[in-house]
């Protein structure tokens, strides 16, 4: 017991970290499972005793069972002064700035691995852990992330904003399982959670209606936006109202309210403005994109590069071509891309599935 | 799965199940199952059985029988004191470092037009009298200071507190739930009004408390049902709880110089020992409860020691717990001035009569293996 390293396994009261944590035991690690409270409930309504979702007390409850299962320590940490700051409130400015934000890799990139390595460190950890579906190869200590091997589930696309240097302290143990192996695991092991269901929700919204969470929230400032929006066509002639920008992201096609011949998508979005641009969907397709908040996760990258640039969770993969543009990082798509959403990640591979890094998809010109 | 081998140094927030307790209460539960409303003979045993432990209860503690209420446990009797008296248009006093099962209904009761006062106590963690008597006005009905506090273990002067409260025909409460059992009390020579206790606190069981109301104050319930406890609390009763805190507090009393002496010693081997360290530490709160001691660590984060401790199988507190297992800054070091950085750095420990001196050299070794 005494030369183990110990490792620090992130427990979300879900199927995929009960079974990282047995995985991690398996590997002769000596296991702690914490549980990150990100959120407070309580703080924004929604039905808390309904919803069954990370941070929920059902499911820390549940990640203690497991542990207490598996025979080992399980502790809470309270992250959720953090996590507000450098999450939700950016969440609800990068919405009520007409972007569509993703709340789970900035989670990833500013909180979660930062505070689980300093986590580590106060309990003597060498290692954290995590029950996302990617793996993490060392070549001569140079460390990478790589898909999962599960495709449908593959989650590299969340972790490109993670610091570079945690890389190495980390292991992603599901790396090479399917998520059906991963419920039969649990179910094998009669875990509390083995048939909980799948979190699709972001997990401050559990109830998934942004809308409400928004206005609750953020009742101030939503209250400032007039519910007449404008709804332009590409040419900027104005061509009908809306119940204000806050209402659509971009792609979205329901709701638009304009005849047209052929059905109308939502382009682009101002929130000076208060206005939606509507397009077809040919449209709909850029050929380059800005991209800020960049970060690799490999040493060797050189611009321009060539790479494989993927611009939604799950989205198909376009090669393309990276190079400095001024100030920014521009990114021109081989094949054009629909609905290039700002405010959305994209992130590069190599063609060994590798990632290289990503960013956040600013204003694209056509 | 449960682990034996810890090492238990928690026992303000609850203590181990005396096994003569215990072993009183399985006798109990094989036997006993009447409802004790009943009429017949197998009702009238589990009746005796709980009519037995309020009059002994009421002896240990000094005071009538008809005096003594069961509930839940201390929570649901400090309900019972503030909802049960006060009203709207009534003022109301405490301290601000009270338990949540006075704080939260304070909160309560300030949302249904009762006016509160809070208290802070002085930075040694004890509440003033003269503060108190510089808020009482004409109309208030009750106040409540807790007897020892929860965290910092210091024992409040509540007979000065009482008698101020009866010279100005005020109800005084105290949640006595840490002292009960730890110290000896005569209700008979004080001027309290109501008094909160905890089986759970001295080795008894958990889920069963009582009330003390002094004859002819009158209580407004908030649960309704078939009468018993005299309509104020009203529900089957549980008598093997009901006795086994009876017996509890028979034991405590019984003990009393044995384990107090016990836990000073134990205490100044654990204080005396820390002096040879170099850890640097400060022990909070004067006049103390022996056996609770708040205590910084200047060099380490509270939420750290506690989770690495547990790493070695010692329990001990830090901050205010909540449901999900986390640990927010305790509000009441803040509340005696700590600033939040050595509020963070302060934990509790607390030393129960099973604790013996050899665990104490192990608790004190393992903190050094940790801080230094």
């Amino acid at each position: 017991m005494k030369n183990k390293e110990t490792v620090l396994v992130a427990m979300s009261g879900g199927v995929d970290s009960a079974v990282a944590l047995l995985k991690i035991i398996e590997m002769g690690y000596n296991a702690v499972g914490v549980t990150m409270k990100l959120w407070e409930y309580n703080n924004v309504g929604g039905n808390t005793l309904k919803e069954n979702n990370c941070c929920a007390i059902e499911s820390i409850n549940n990640a203690k069972l497991v542990c207490e299962r598996l025979d080992v320590p399980h502790y809470t940490i309270d992250f959720s002064e953090d996590f507000e700051n450098k999450v939700i409130n950016n969440f609800v400015d990068e919405y009520l700035s007409g972007r569509t934000p993703n709340p789970c890799v900035r989670c990833n990139s500013y909180v979660k691995w930062d505070t689980f390595i300093n986590q580590a460190d106060k309990l003597g950890a060498k290692y954290i852990a995590t029950g996302h579906y990617a793996n993490i190869k060392n070549n001569n200590n140079e460390y990478k992330i790589t898909r999962g091997k599960d495709k449908g589930k593959d989650q590299s696309y969340v972790l490109w904003g993670i610091p570079k240097e945690t890389l190495s302290r980390t292991i992603l143990p599901l790396g090479n399982l399917r998520k059906k192996e991963v419920r039969q695991i649990a179910a094998e092991n009669k875990f509390e959670n083995a048939q909980a269901p799948e979190s699709m929700e972001i997990c401050f919204i559990p109830d998934n209606n942004y809308k409400r969470f928004i206005n609750e929230y953020a009742k101030d400032k939503v209250e400032k936006i007039s519910k007449k929006g404008s709804t332009l066509n590409e040419d900027g002639e104005k061509i009908g109202e809306n119940d204000g920008f806050i209402n659509y992201t971009v792609g979205q096609r329901r709701g638009i309210g304009i005849t047209n011949p052929n059905p109308l998508y939502v382009k682009e979005i101002s929130s000076d403005k208060n206005s939606i641009t509507v397009s077809e969907k040919k449209s709909l397709f850029s050929k380059k994109c800005k991209v800020s908040n960049i970060n690799w996760l490999n040493n060797k990258i050189r611009l321009p590069l060539n790479a494989y640039a993927q611009i939604r969770y799950n989205g198909q993969i376009s090669e393309s071509k990276i190079s400095d543009n001024d100030d920014a990082i521009l990114v021109t798509f081989g094949k054009p891309q629909l609905a290039v959403t700002p405010g959305q990640s994209i992130v590069f591979y190599d063609n060994q599935e590798a990632l290289l890094g990503g960013g956040i998809i600013e204003l694209h010109e056509s | 799965m449960i682990k034996t081998k810890n090492l238990y140094f928690d026992t303000a927030a609850t203590t181990p199940l005396d096994l003569r307790v215990a072993n009183h209460m399985h006798e109990i539960n094989k036997d006993i199952y009447g409802n004790p409303s009943s009429i017949h003979q197998t009702g009238q045993k589990a009746h005796n059985i709980i009519e037995r432990s309020r009059k002994k209860i009421a002896e240990l503690l000094h005071c009538k029988q008809s005096e003594i209420y069961f509930t839940s446990g201390g929570s649901e009797s400090n309900n019972i004191a503030l909802r049960g008296v006060l009203k709207k248009g009534d003022h109301f006093i405490t301290a601000s470092y009270e338990h949540p099962a006075i704080l939260e209904v304070a909160k309560y009761l300030e949302d249904n037009n009762i006016e509160v006062s809070y208290i802070k106590p002085n930075s040694n963690g004890t509440i003033n009298p003269k503060d108190l008597k510089k808020e009482i006005k004409s109309n208030t009905k009750l106040v409540s200071i807790m007897a020892v506090n929860n965290e910092i273990g210091t024992i409040n002067p509540f007979k000065e507190i009482s008698d101020i409260c009866k010279d100005n025909n005020i109800y005084f409460h105290s949640d006595a739930v840490q002292y009960i059992g730890k110290q000896k009390i005569n209700l008979n020579k004080l001027n309290i009004d109501m008094l909160s206790l905890g089986a759970h606190k001295f080795y008894g069981p958990k889920g069963i408390g009582a009330i003390f109301i002094k004859s002819g104050i009158s209580i407004n319930p908030f649960i309704f049902g078939g009468g018993q406890e005299k309509g104020i609390r009203p529900g089957t009763e549980n008598p093997s709880l009901i006795s086994g805190m009876c017996h509890a507090l028979e034991i405590a009393t019984e003990d009393f110089e044995k384990n107090s002496s016990h836990i000073n010693n134990m205490e100044d081997l654990f204080l005396k020992l820390l002096n040879e360290t170099k850890i640097n530490y400060k022990v909070n709160g004067s006049p103390r409860l022996k056996g609770i001691i708040n205590i910084t660590f200047f060099d380490y984060d509270g939420h750290s020691l506690l989770l690495n401790l547990d790493m070695k199988n010692i329990a001990i507190s830090f901050g205010s717990a909540c449901a999900s297992g986390s640990a927010k800054t305790s509000s009441a070091l803040l509340s005696i001035g700590l600033n939040e950085e050595i509020a963070n750095k302060t934990v509790r420990i607390s030393i129960g009569k099973q604790i013996t001196d050899k665990n104490i050299y192990y608790l004190i070794d393992t903190l050094k293996e940790i801080i230094q």
